[in-house]
């Protein structure tokens, strides 16, 4: 096993993680204020996820060229469904006593919402983090197809070479990875349920 | 008609039901009551087979329950739940139908049996039939779920404190709708309950129940008087104290808290306050909330015009009475004075309430024959 | 000669062979879902290991089935539809699972009390609440498997993944837009079916 394909792995996605939150939380805190806003955002994160991985990445190839940052973008645009929409889940649900007394204290409102709501609603938005980096060592096996590296040129060089131990290998490993991040992740995410619930 | 013979239930070491045995005959309306974990609920649930005991006999008209298909058994036994479990994807009439599907009916005598049920409880069949049990309120949904039960027109009905999650006002009004099916349909209905107001209103026979144990079963008449323990006392509470009328105190009759006013409060907020609450009076409060007096409506009109505050215009006195004053000078009072009411207080002068010729005829009532008002 | 007098053809044969791809191993994953969930609600004690271990299972990717399957099977129809259905019956097999559990216990009780033989109450009550949650899975396995379905072409074995597979080796932009463009669509056009027919599904069950 390589270890610099494991690392393409999961570099790939990190950087994906990273700027879907990026993108994502300020989108999902838009569809949550600005009531006009909500169904287009809503919808094109949820059509994004809609299209087929490879179909997807081979379009963003189209404009970007092959490489790492074509896969970025892909998973980027595939991971925005799970974050932005629990971030707009998270900032609907927070109680609305607590919103009350947030505004009669005399809090702004990107006050409140800095100190207040997206604070309280951090273990929301994190298991769309959890949800989108799941999906990410998962769909990140193509990024081989676009001259992204990663898992899944081992996966694909096994099935093309007939050889059953390099694709074991290669799945047993993502496989491993996906499992590792989603426990450690919902141990994070248990934590922070206790804390705001606390 | 139903009868249980040395009946057990355990869970683990819990002893739920401990050798229980009674009665109740063919047309009989039994409430079993008593405090939660008695074993009331379980009682009822051995008799249509949801639950089943460790040892005794349970007989259904005759027959041991243990010998009978437990589905069979339950299309011959109505049974209606707290949860009222109206299947949300049927119609009211599909859910009134689902026993006498099961029994093979034909379609017309379903939609018979639906229309003349309906038409018990007052609701229209070409407005009900087909709605689904989302669209109605929690009372007609009952209804429907009571409906349901009788559907079949099985000898017994279970009920499981079926108006326990009602509103009180919807509640009176189903109570009596079931003492009026009962009459009129005569069926035999094991109720259960842990409102003593519901089962003295209700039952023919009431089975009180403690630790799996039946503690008393007797007429409602028969439990106010000879309340077997100091349990039976306690369920009943109030009811008891009321039946020496000499004890009873100013505080038991009057109608708390009436409508006030402080002196400093304004004229205008002060009529605003009169014509909600459709009085002619108000009473006057000092602003350390002792009684200064009532305003008279009649009073305002003439010096309102001058007056800034509703402290400015003259106050009649009224009668006066303490809340642990006996009820008895209270009414005397009443019936003395001009005015409609008598102002009751607290010991430290602050308004407690008032009694009026309509609160006292309704706490008589109340003492009487219970919370029907 | 224009693109489409080129690979008109080849593209509509293209999709039909991707529809069918995707109508029939989500048809054969649907009843077995179906059927496995059903069992699943009846003993749920087993679904504490059960559940897990989809979701595990979960975590394979689609290359790997149809590239295992490969190898067994060697380069035939039956390995895609098995692969895909193999995927496709995951989500539905949780949602029809998760759906029968979370029919509540008063209408359960309900059921029996109204003498409902056990089949009565999984046909008449538990399964026509649950039809929202299995819907949502039939939704969630129909889009991944139109993913999926694009790795076909990978084993030579055509769909709509061929021309984004030949596009991207070779460069050729208008080849992966004439592969990806029509299984985006079909995808969203499936889904949006999907959610109509749950939302009728849903009104009409009142709840």
């Amino acid at each position: 096993m390589n270890t610099k394909i494991l690392l393409e792995h999961l570099y790939i996605v990190f950087a994906s993680v990273i700027v879907s939150i990026a993108a994502g939380l300020p989108l999902g805190v838009m569809a949550s204020l600005y009531r006009p806003l909500r169904k287009p955002i809503l919808w094109i994160s949820e059509l994004l996820q809609t299209v087929p991985a490879l179909a997807l990445l081979g379009l963003v190839m189209l404009v970007v060229g092959a490489g790492k940052t074509t896969v970025i973008i892909g998973l980027l645009l595939y991971s925005l469904l799970p974050i932005v929409h629990n971030t707009y889940l998270g900032l609907e649900t927070i109680d609305q006593g607590i919103k009350r007394a947030a505004r009669g204290m005399g809090m702004s409102r990107l006050d409140r919402l800095f100190s207040v709501e997206l604070p309280l609603s951090f273990p929301m938005i994190f298991t769309g983090i959890r949800i989108a980096t799941v999906t990410s060592v998962g769909i990140a096996v193509f990024a081989t197809s676009v001259g992204g590296g990663g898992l899944g040129s081992i996966i694909n060089q096994g099935i093309r070479t007939q050889n059953m131990k390099l694709i074991l290998s290669g799945t047993l490993t993502l496989m491993a990875m996906a499992v590792i991040f989603d426990g450690v992740m919902a141990l994070i995410e248990k934590r922070l349920n206790k804390r705001v619930s606390a | 008609m139903i009868r249980f013979e040395e009946v057990v239930k355990k869970y683990g070491d819990a002893v739920i039901l401990d050798q229980i045995s009674f009665e109740i005959k063919e047309g009989e309306f039994a409430v079993l009551i008593g405090p939660s974990g008695c074993g009331k609920t379980t009682t009822l649930k051995t008799i249509n087979r949801l639950i089943e005991p460790e040892a005794g006999r349970i007989y259904v008209e005759g027959k041991d329950i243990m010998d009978a298909n437990p589905v069979q058994l339950r299309r011959k036994i109505g049974y209606v739940i707290q949860e009222i479990g109206l299947f949300p994807n049927m119609t009211v009439a599909q859910n009134i139908a689902v026993v006498p599907k099961r029994l093979k009916y034909s379609k017309e005598e379903i939609e018979q049996i639906t229309r003349d049920l309906l038409d018990m409880v007052n609701m229209s069949y070409e407005e009900y039939a087909h709605k689904y049990p989302s669209e109605l309120s929690g009372g007609q949904q009952q209804r429907i779920g009571v409906l349901r039960a009788l559907a079949a027109s099985p000898p017994i009905v279970l009920m499981d404190e079926p108006f326990g999650a009602l509103d009180p006002m919807t509640r009176n009004v189903l109570q009596d709708e079931i003492i009026r099916l009962h009459k009129k349909l005569k069926k035999t209905i094991v109720f259960v309950t842990h409102d003593m107001d519901e089962a003295l209103k209700l039952a023919d026979t009431i089975i009180f129940m403690d630790q799996g144990k039946i503690v008393q079963m007797a007429g409602p008449d028969e439990m106010l008087e000879n309340p077997a323990s100091d349990l039976i006392k306690q369920f009943m509470g109030k009811r008891l104290s009321e039946n020496g009328v000499n004890s009873l105190t100013a505080a038991d009759f009057m109608k708390s808290h009436p409508a006030s006013a402080y002196r400093s409060d304004g004229v205008k907020k002060s009529t605003q306050i009169m014509a909600r609450r459709q009085i002619d009076t108000l009473l006057i409060k000092n602003e350390d909330e002792t009684y200064a007096g009532s305003v008279t409506i009649g009073n305002i009109r003439k010096f309102g015009k001058q007056a800034q505050t509703i402290g400015e215009i003259p106050v009649t006195p009224n009668a006066v009475s303490y809340t642990k004053d006996d009820a008895a000078d209270s009414f005397e009072k009443l019936l003395d004075s001009d005015s409609d009411f008598v102002v009751v207080l607290h010991d430290n002068d602050t308004i407690a309430g008032i009694v009026t010729k309509t609160s006292m005829a309704r706490a008589m009532a109340d003492a009487l024959w219970g919370d029907e008002s | 000669m224009t693109f489409f007098d080129l690979y008109g053809q080849k593209i509509i044969t293209a999709i039909g062979v991707h529809f069918l791809y995707v109508l029939i191993s989500v048809s054969i994953g649907f009843v077995v879902a179906l059927v496995l969930g059903i069992l699943l609600s009846r003993v749920p004690r087993m679904a504490r290991f059960v559940l897990p271990l989809i979701s595990i299972f979960q975590t394979i990717p689609g290359v790997v089935f149809i590239g295992v399957l490969f190898l067994y099977l060697g380069m035939k129809p039956v390995t895609v539809i098995t692969a895909l259905a193999i995927y496709a019956m995951f989500p539905i097999l949780k949602n029809t699972y998760v759906g029968l559990m979370e029919v509540d216990a008063s209408l359960i009780e309900a059921a029996r009390g109204c003498g409902m033989s056990p089949l009565e109450r999984l046909f008449e009550v538990e399964l026509p609440l649950a039809v929202p949650s299995i819907i949502g899975g039939l939704r969630m396995s129909t889009v991944y498997t139109v993913s999926w379905a694009v790795l076909a072409s990978m084993i030579g074995l055509g769909g709509l993944g061929e021309f984004i597979y030949i596009g991207i080796a070779t460069n050729n932009n208008a080849l992966i837009v004439a592969g990806a463009v029509p299984a985006a669509v079909m995808a969203v056009v499936l889904s949006l079916l999907i959610d109509l027919f749950k939302r009728r599904s849903v009104r009409k069950a009142g709840v």
